[in-house]
């Protein structure tokens, strides 16, 4: 694997007034490479994705993203330098059409404007078809083809979270962030999102999970870190995790069992 | 019916409207119905494509007739000159209110337009050294090329085929913004903001690039009143006239191209045949923005769409 560091994560620490929901926490993703981040519920895991997200500033601590500072800097211009991400509860555009949600992503990498528009010229006319192109294989990914002319309301909840995966690939970005992909998943549709997951990242594209599903963590993660209380408690192979003592004892005690 | 066959039999019936008769009152009434559409789709990229509520739209419609008006009567630029700097002007305060407005959202921005629009109202009552104050500027003169003498237009007529030409042109710029990169940026800001974000659309440049575009649209349909009319007062930037506009779009179909064109239709064609009731009129209109909203929200547009099945319907889950 190349071992080429892609997002990393110095002292990231963010308090609201008294409380400290992330605390000093030191993370590098590898180009290519699937970390999941997971914890109890209340651990920190959403504070510490939307800081990175540029969702909020942090309160101490930095952020560089393919070796830029982008500590605090907004969501659409992380998403300019080739970040997206997911959002835990369902977002879509949910009055337009499937593909009309895909073709809005493909904002970040496309460039003519209203006047090449308005004068229907080559350069608008190649990025049109670029666009069609990019839509049609973000949903062909996800299996939503088919659906492509529906309402995106009219779409069961498991295709609306395939859905918000095709959005976020169709803006084609070098760093996926999903945060709980597999909420409210049954198995069934956790295996299809582990696969497609691989799938995403064969193509390229590393990818951030926070997650709570263990199976679907175990399942696809190269490195997994543990936040318990705001604080990195374990980082490693999903293997050795789930071995490491803190980390049965702060989270996996539970689910451990029933894993 | 195709566009493809529909669209170029409605552009011609529009040109060979005047001809059917010499009724210049007629005439007169086909160049508010333009100049109104003009209006109303320059308000339906805000309420249609960024989807904002704006309560100012006639303030920069008569930032539009005034800076014309003004500048034919002290340099005798009446002509296109005049037109490019009223929306300019119009632009102008579209970019600093917006600028100002557009970081808050919902509500509370069509509060801030409302605020910003009496303002303007309330300046071009008062400063009479520039505006004339209540009297108005009358003696406006008509429409030329280049300034005083040479071409000019005149007659209904002449401003129908103008105004006609200046709706096509901007409704046909609305459609291919829809197809253009920019026009995405617009819905997915209007349907989703965060996630708009999260795809790298700057929320607040896209929403303040559509602002300004239709306050200088309006700048220009207000121009073209002012050397139309001839006369101007300040109460072109009424409310009455901000609700009108609403009424347009709202009932007309906001976010599509004919809905605001077919809204501006209604408002005229009402206004004539209610003339007769006065100010009731008035409750007419606010009954039928109040019933539009409740039955048809989609607007009268969405009643063709309805009847035709073009419509997508949304499908039953097919899982």
């Amino acid at each position: 694997m190349n071992a080429e560091t892609i997002l990393s994560v110095a002292g990231l620490t963010k308090a609201f007034g008294g409380l400290t929901a992330v605390k000093d926490v030191d993370l590098e993703l590898n180009r290519g490479e699937i970390l999941g981040v997971i914890g109890p519920n209340g651990a920190g895991k959403t504070t510490f994705f939307n800081v990175i997200a540029g969702s909020m500033p942090p309160t101490a601590g930095t952020v560089h993203f393919k070796g830029t500072d982008c500590t605090g800097m907004r969501a659409d211009r992380m998403a300019r330098l080739g970040m997206t991400r997911t959002f835990q509860i369902t977002s879509l555009f949910p009055a337009l059409s499937v593909i009309e949600n895909v073709r809005a992503a493909t904002y970040r990498f496309t460039k003519t404007g209203w006047i090449s528009s308005i004068l229907r010229n080559g350069a608008w006319r190649d990025e049109e078809a670029a666009v069609d192109r990019a839509a049609i294989e973000a949903l062909e990914f996800v299996d939503l083809a088919h659906r492509a002319d529906a309402n995106a309301e009219a779409l069961s909840y498991g295709e609306q979270r395939r859905l918000e995966i095709a959005i976020a690939i169709a803006a084609k970005p070098d760093l996926l962030l999903l945060d709980e992909p597999a909420a409210g998943m049954n198995p069934e549709e956790g295996q299809r999102l582990v696969a497609m997951i691989r799938g995403i990242r064969d193509t390229g594209i590393s990818i951030l999970l926070v997650e709570h599903h263990m199976r679907v963590v175990m399942g696809v993660c190269d490195r997994v870190a543990v936040i318990d209380h705001g604080e990195k408690i374990a980082d490693g192979k999903p293997a050795d995790v789930v071995n490491n003592p803190d980390v049965i004892r702060v989270y996996l005690g539970r689910e451990a069992v029933n894993a | 019916m195709s566009n493809r066959i529909f669209l170029p039999l409605v552009i011609a019936l529009a040109l060979a409207v005047p001809f059917f008769t010499a009724n210049t009152y007629f005439h007169h009434l086909m160049v508010l119905w333009m100049l109104f559409s003009l209006l109303a789709l320059s308000l339906n990229v805000i309420i249609g494509y960024i989807g904002e509520l704006s309560f100012g739209h006639a303030a920069f419609f008569g930032i539009g007739a005034y800076t014309a008006a003004i500048v034919g009567m002290n340099f005798g630029l009446a002509g296109i000159p005049g037109l490019l700097l009223a929306a300019v002007m119009a632009g102008l305060f579209g970019f600093v209110i917006g600028y100002v407005s557009l970081r808050i959202v919902g509500p509370q921005f069509a509060i801030l337009t409302l605020g910003f629009g009496s303002i303007i109202y309330t300046i071009t009552n008062y400063w009479v050294d520039l505006t004339r104050g209540p009297m108005g500027i009358s003696n406006i003169q008509p429409l030329g090329l280049w300034g005083e003498g040479g071409v000019a237009l005149t007659g209904a007529r002449g401003y129908y085929y103008l105004t006609l030409f200046l709706v096509i042109a901007f409704a046909y710029a609305c459609h291919a913004l829809l197809n253009s990169r920019t026009g995405r940026a617009f819905i997915a800001t209007r349907e989703n903001a965060p996630l708009a974000a999260s795809l790298g659309i700057d929320v607040f440049r896209i929403k303040l690039l559509g602002f300004v575009v239709a306050t200088a649209v309006a700048g220009v349909a207000g121009a073209v009143y002012a050397h139309y009319l001839t006369v101007i007062t300040p109460d072109v930037m009424s409310l009455q006239y901000v609700a009108a506009l609403i009424i347009m779009v709202i009932v007309g179909g906001r976010g599509t191209i004919a809905g605001p064109i077919i809204g501006a239709l209604i408002y005229v064609v009402l206004l004539e045949l209610l003339r007769a009731l006065g100010p009731l009129r008035l409750v007419i209109f606010a009954a039928l923005l109040t019933a539009s909203v409740i039955f048809l929200p989609g607007g009268i547009v969405s009643l063709w769409r309805r009847l035709t099945g073009e419509e997508t319907k949304p499908r039953e889950a097919a899982e």
